[in-house]
Order: structure tokens, then C-alpha cells, then sequence
């Protein structure tokens, strides 16, 4: 393990990939600064620029994206009201009215610090719990990654869903479905490519992710005539104030972020969970122990309630990483186009990647130190002017993103086709998410489709045609169980609302 | 049962699923696989299955209400929609550099911007910019005619 983490410190800590951490937090930072776009865009949209490098340096570059667009999203909530992503919907709800009293510089500070800590405190968690967990799944059969599988499919389809857990599963056996175009990994049959060769080797996970999120979101601006530019004198770095902390403010935060910190690493673990009820999580349980007096500031300008969200939803992101590093199943939408990224860069996470390839999985772990630091010290300072970037008009943002997006795909192929299949995926999916079809569950599913295959075939091929795997082996049965509650959860929670 | 957009959307759903189906059993397999315990055509099987039991549930389980579904720029979608369609097919023909800042200025205009100084310093400048980075940076090849025929790449 030390001689691993030894290769990650030298790996992480050179400086072309200090350079990809910089690089990641920065562009991340502008791109989550920006409503309707969120992480998912942001990486979508990095991919392509990953093609030439190692598959270190991307992950690493990627993860930095990562944290610094749930940063960016932070800062347009504070400033404008406007969370750049869900992740820091919760974040608005005492750092705007901070923000509207004269002290937004001051609850940037507070946001950044929080990040910071709770990133730091969750990647501490990261080191601990990565390694044991990978050993753990050592043990895994085919039967159980398949059970763990469902599991996954289930719970984002469950939390992704917004109450509408149906169109979710929906989604998720379209995403499935499309995942089954092309090449059948074991006999080599093409199936439902209808004669065109250029679907014959399925449907690219890029074109996938970039239409279905980037692109979409781009046509989405316009169908819906969102307003997302804003006055650069709304942002003007004269409103923002000291970025000062007094010594009882630094106190009041203290407790909080130790708190919310773990809560935060934990959901962040779960399948499906994730950054945006993590933060929702801490702030309702900081709200809920606080004294009284304190209750009442929640909501109007409370350091308690703005760090506990900040805190809570970057110790998510590093929690997410955990299913992703040690399983090779993704946590989130978001790990899963990651998951989609290495894949194609022929990397499969999972255990055997601690053993296989540890300058890789403790360099993602290490780059995370890096980004946070890389977040506070040169993000905070610079916040007033990348803050201008949320200035850009839409008409111009709009056909710049569309542009990203085209060429991201055209660069892997360099075949027309795919720009035009990827217009018409965008299409529908913007009709789809007008229709409150959630797209994370298709990503999944489409992501997770090829190995739940290969995992069911061989876990079958192994009990010569029975499914009994399903309750013979201890595992399997335990996180069947655990499937089996989450829908079971999701129809209580249905006739609980029909009631209402 | 009202008819709404959940209820039209699930029955759209139903309706591609069962053709899945139908298409996933056409699949052909090798002569030894055909009553294989699995084989190419099982799990698509088991995807259909899901996806109608979860576009019946819809369809049945949705609620008895109707849906607005409010004002939207559907025009507006339908012209960006065709613009990326026809970079599409100008990309290969005309090459990378042409093709993409054609997109662009004609996006800017149709969107409504009216500066020249803008349109010209949010199109060229950052195709230029890319097509170094790929070029000169990342080493990746875009077959460029225009370029070529200027003698700025080789």
C-alpha cells in the first residue's frame, strides 16, 4: 500500500498533472458558475480534450472539474441566487441573504473554506475506507456484481427520479437498451444495428453523455427562454465586500464542518445519493440541532447554515469516488460518465485496480488534496472576476456549447454520422426532459449495461441456467434484499403522496 | 383515464419496448447457442420485459390530471436543430475551420447578436484556438482543405 501511495504522490504531485489539477478546478469552476450547466456538462464537455493524455492526468483533470463546478455552483448561488448546479441549491438558502446584507465576499470565504475542509476531512476518509473496501470486494462473484449492479440502477433511478420513480426505471432500461447496440462482447453477433455499419460497434458513450446533457441543456436554454445572463454589476467586485472571517465566525464553523463533513463522505458512498441531498441533509440536520436562538438566523444569513451544505456536498463528491475506485460502479450521474471516460481509455475500475494499477487510483485520490487546496488558494481570490463570466449573454453561450459539444464528437470518429445522430438524441432528449424524464438513470443504464450482462451470463453459465444465485450466495441476497427495499420505499412513498 | 402527456409518452415507450422485443427474439445466434442457458438474444429479453412492465405501470399508475405543458421556443430549436445538422454535413466537405466558424456566426446572428466586434471575437479567435490546441498541442489530425489550400497546415 505505502509503495502505492508512494507511485500516486509522484504521479499526482508532477507537475504537468498539478497543471491538469489547476486547469480542471478553473474551467470547472466557470462552467458550474453558470446555471443549467452543471458537473456532468462540465466533464462531458472535457473529454474530449482528455483523448491525448494518460489516464491519470484525465481522471485527474476530470475530478478537478468536478469539485471546482459544485465550487462554481456555490458562487452563483451566493451572488445571484441562481445555483449553477442542484448540488448547491441548499447553499442559497443563507448565503444569498448573506450575500444581499453587504457580506457576499464574506460568504464566499465561508463557502470555499467549507469546501476545502470538507473535501480534506472526506479524502482523509477516502484513503482509509478505498483500500479496505477494494479488499473486501476481492471476494466478489459475478453474482454479486450483478446484484450490486441492481442495486446501483435502482437507488439513482430512485434519487434521480424526483418522485417519479417510473419514468426513471424507464429511462434506465432505454439506457439499457441502447447499451445492447452494436457488438455482443461473447459471440460477436451485431444486434440492432439494422444493416448501418456505423452502429455496428454501438453507440458511443461520449456522443451519449454529450447529447443527452451538453447539448440538450444548450437547446434547453433557448426552448425555455431562460434568463441566465446576468449584469457584470451584480457581480462587481465593489458589492462583494471583505472576504474576512472574524474569530467567533471561524468558531461557529468549526463544529459544523467536523459534523456535516462525515455525514456528507457517507451519502456520498451511497448509490445514487450524491451531492444534492447531502447538502439538503446537512442543512436540515444542522438546522435541526442548532439552539433556538440559532434556528432563527437559518435562512437569513446563518454561517452554520451556509457552511454546513458547502461542507456536505464536496465531502459527497469525494465519498462518491469510493463505489467508483473500489467496486467500478459508479455513485452518481457524475461518476458514471467517469466511469464512461476510463473505460474508454481501456481503464476498468474496481479492485483489481488498487492491485493493477495503484499509481493510478492513489494518484485520483492524492489530486483531490491538490484540488481543494488548488480551490482555495487560487480560486477565492480570483472569484470576482470569474464571477463576470456569468455576464456572458445566452446567444452566445449557447451556439459556443453546441460547438464544444459537435467537435468532442466529431474528434472520435471524424464521421458526420455521429453529429447527426448525436443532434437527434439531443432532440429527444430535451422532449424527454420536458416530460420530467430524469437522464442520469439512462446514462447509468447504458454505462452499467455491458458489464450486467457479461456478470448475469457468467454468474448463470456458473449454475449451469439456474438463477438461484440469486439466493444462494450471502451477498447476492443481502443487496437483492436491499433492491427489493428501495422499490418497495418508492411505492410506499407513492401512495403516501397520492394520499396527500 | 385521462389522456395526458405522461400517459401519451409511457404508451410511445410501450410501443418501442414491444418492438424491441419483438426484434431482440429475431436476433440471429450461432446453431450451438440457439438453446444456450444464455445467449445474445437472452438479456435484450430481459430489458423489454422491464421496460414494458415499467411503461405499463405508467400507463396505468399516472395520474388522473392534465399536464400543461406551458410555452416553449420550439422554432428556435427546430433552427438551431437544423444548424448543427448542417455543420454536420459541411464539416467533411468544406473542412473544420470554415465549416465551424460558418456555425457560429450564423448562430450568433439568429440568436439576435448585432455586433460585429462580438461575432467576430467569440467565433474566429476560438476556432483557431482549438484547432491549435489539437494540432499543435494534442497532435490530433482534422483534415482541413481550407487550411490546407492556405498552406497554414500540412
Amino acid at each position: 500500500m505505502i509503495e502505492g501511495m508512494m507511485m500516486g504522490i509522484n504521479t499526482a504531485f508532477s507537475g504537468y498533472n498539478i497543471l491538469m489539477v489547476m486547469m480542471g478546478c478553473f474551467a470547472g469552476t466557470i462552467i458550474g458558475m453558470l446555471p443549467g450547466l452543471g458537473p456532468m456538462s462540465a466533464i462531458a464537455l472535457m473529454i474530449p480534450i482528455t483523448y491525448g493524455f494518460d489516464p491519470a492526468s484525465a481522471m485527474i483533470l476530470m475530478a478537478g472539474v468536478y469539485y471546482g463546478a459544485i465550487f462554481g455552483g456555490s458562487t452563483s448561488s451566493i451572488l445571484i441566487n441562481a445555483p449553477g448546479v442542484a448540488g448547491t441549491v441548499s447553499s442559497s438558502f443563507d448565503g444569498y441573504p448573506m450575500s444581499q446584507q453587504g457580506h457576499a465576499g464574506k460568504a464566499l470565504a465561508i463557502a470555499a473554506y467549507a469546501s476545502f475542509s470538507g473535501g480534506t476531512i472526506a479524502a482523509l476518509f477516502l484513503l482509509v475506507a478505498a483500500p479496505q473496501l477494494a479488499k473486501v470486494s476481492l471476494s466478489f462473484q459475478s453474482a454479486d456484481y450483478f446484484a450490486l449492479m441492481c442495486v446501483g440502477l435502482l437507488s439513482i433511478a430512485a434519487f434521480a427520479s424526483k418522485g417519479q420513480f417510473l419514468k426513471a426505471m424507464i429511462m434506465t432500461a432505454l439506457g439499457l437498451a441502447l447499451s445492447t447496440v452494436g457488438q455482443d462482447s461473447l459471440s460477436d453477433i451485431t444486434r440492432f444495428a439494422f444493416g448501418n455499419i456505423n452502429l455496428m460497434d454501438g453507440i458511443s458513450f461520449v456522443l451519449l453523455v454529450m447529447a443527452t446533457f451538453a447539448m440538450s441543456e444548450a437547446f434547453m436554454i433557448i426552448f425555455k427562454k431562460m434568463d441566465i445572463n446576468f449584469k457584470s454589476s451584480d457581480v462587481s467586485k465593489a458589492s462583494l465586500g471583505s472576504i474576512k472571517l472574524s474569530k467567533e465566525e471561524v468558531k461557529e464553523m468549526v463544529p459544523t464542518i467536523g459534523r456535516t463533513s462525515v455525514l456528507g463522505f457517507f451519502v456520498g458512498v451511497l448509490p445514487g445519493a450524491g451531492a444534492t441531498i447531502a447538502s439538503f441533509l446537512a442543512w436540515g440536520f444542522e438546522r435541526s440541532i442548532a439552539s433556538a436562538k440559532d434556528k432563527l438566523k437559518f435562512g437569513k444569513g446563518s454561517v452554520k447554515g451556509l457552511a454546513a451544505p458547502e461542507t456536505a456536498n464536496n465531502a459527497a463528491c469525494t465519498g462518491s469516488f469510493v463505489p467508483l475506485l473500489t467496486l467500478g460502479i459508479p455513485g452518481s450521474g457524475t461518476t458514471a460518465v467517469m466511469l464512461g471516460a476510463l473505460l474508454s481509455f481501456g481503464v476498468q475500475p474496481g479492485p483489481r485496480l488498487y492491485v493493477e494499477q495503484p499509481e493510478l487510483f492513489w494518484a485520483v485520490i492524492i489530486s483531490m488534496y491538490i484540488g481543494n487546496v488548488v480551490l482555495l488558494v487560487l480560486n477565492l481570490p480570483l472569484i470576482p472576476y470569474i464571477a463576470r463570466i456569468l455576464a456572458i449573454p445566452k446567444n452566445i453561450l449557447v451556439p459556443l456549447v453546441l460547438f464544444f459539444s459537435v467537435t468532442g464528437v466529431y474528434l472520435i470518429s471524424f464521421n458526420s454520422f455521429d453529429i447527426y445522430f448525436m443532434a437527434i438524441v439531443a432532440l429527444i432528449s430535451l422532449v424527454l426532459r420536458v416530460l420530467n424524464y430524469p437522464m442520469p438513470p439512462l446514462i447509468l443504464g447504458f454505462i452499467l449495461g455491458g458489464m450486467l450482462e457479461k456478470n448475469l451470463r457468467r454468474a448463470v453459465l456458473i449454475n449451469d441456467g439456474s438463477f438461484s444465485f440469486i439466493w444462494e450466495r450471502p451477498i447476492s441476497l443481502s443487496l437483492f434484499i436491499i433492491a427489493i427495499l428501495i422499490v418497495l420505499l418508492q411505492v410506499y412513498q407513492g401512495f403516501k403522496k397520492e394520499k396527500e | 383515464m385521462t389522456i395526458n402527456y405522461t400517459r401519451i409518452s409511457a404508451f410511445v415507450f410501450l410501443l418501442i419496448f414491444l418492438i424491441y422485443s419483438y426484434l431482440a427474439g429475431e436476433i440471429r445466434v450461432f446453431a450451438f447457442d440457439e438453446n444456450a442457458d444464455f445467449n445474445a438474444r437472452t438479456f435484450p429479453k430481459l430489458i423489454s420485459y422491464l421496460g414494458i412492465l415499467v411503461s405499463l405501470l405508467t400507463l396505468v399508475l399516472s395520474k388522473n390530471e392534465k399536464e400543461d405543458m406551458g410555452q416553449y421556443e420550439w422554432v428556435s430549436v427546430i433552427i438551431l436543430f437544423a444548424l448543427v445538422f448542417s455543420y454536420g454535413l459541411l464539416i467533411k466537405t468544406i473542412g473544420f475551420f470554415v465549416s465551424t466558424n460558418l456555425f457560429l456566426v450564423i448562430s450568433y446572428l439568429y440568436l439576435g447578436v448585432r455586433s460585429y466586434k462580438v461575432i467576430i471575437f467569440s467565433s474566429f479567435p476560438v476556432v483557431a484556438g482549438l484547432q491549435f490546441m489539437l494540432h499543435g498541442l494534442l497532435d490530433v489530425y482534422i483534415r482541413d482543405p481550407f487550411l490546407q489550400f492556405l498552406g497554414v497546415i500540412s
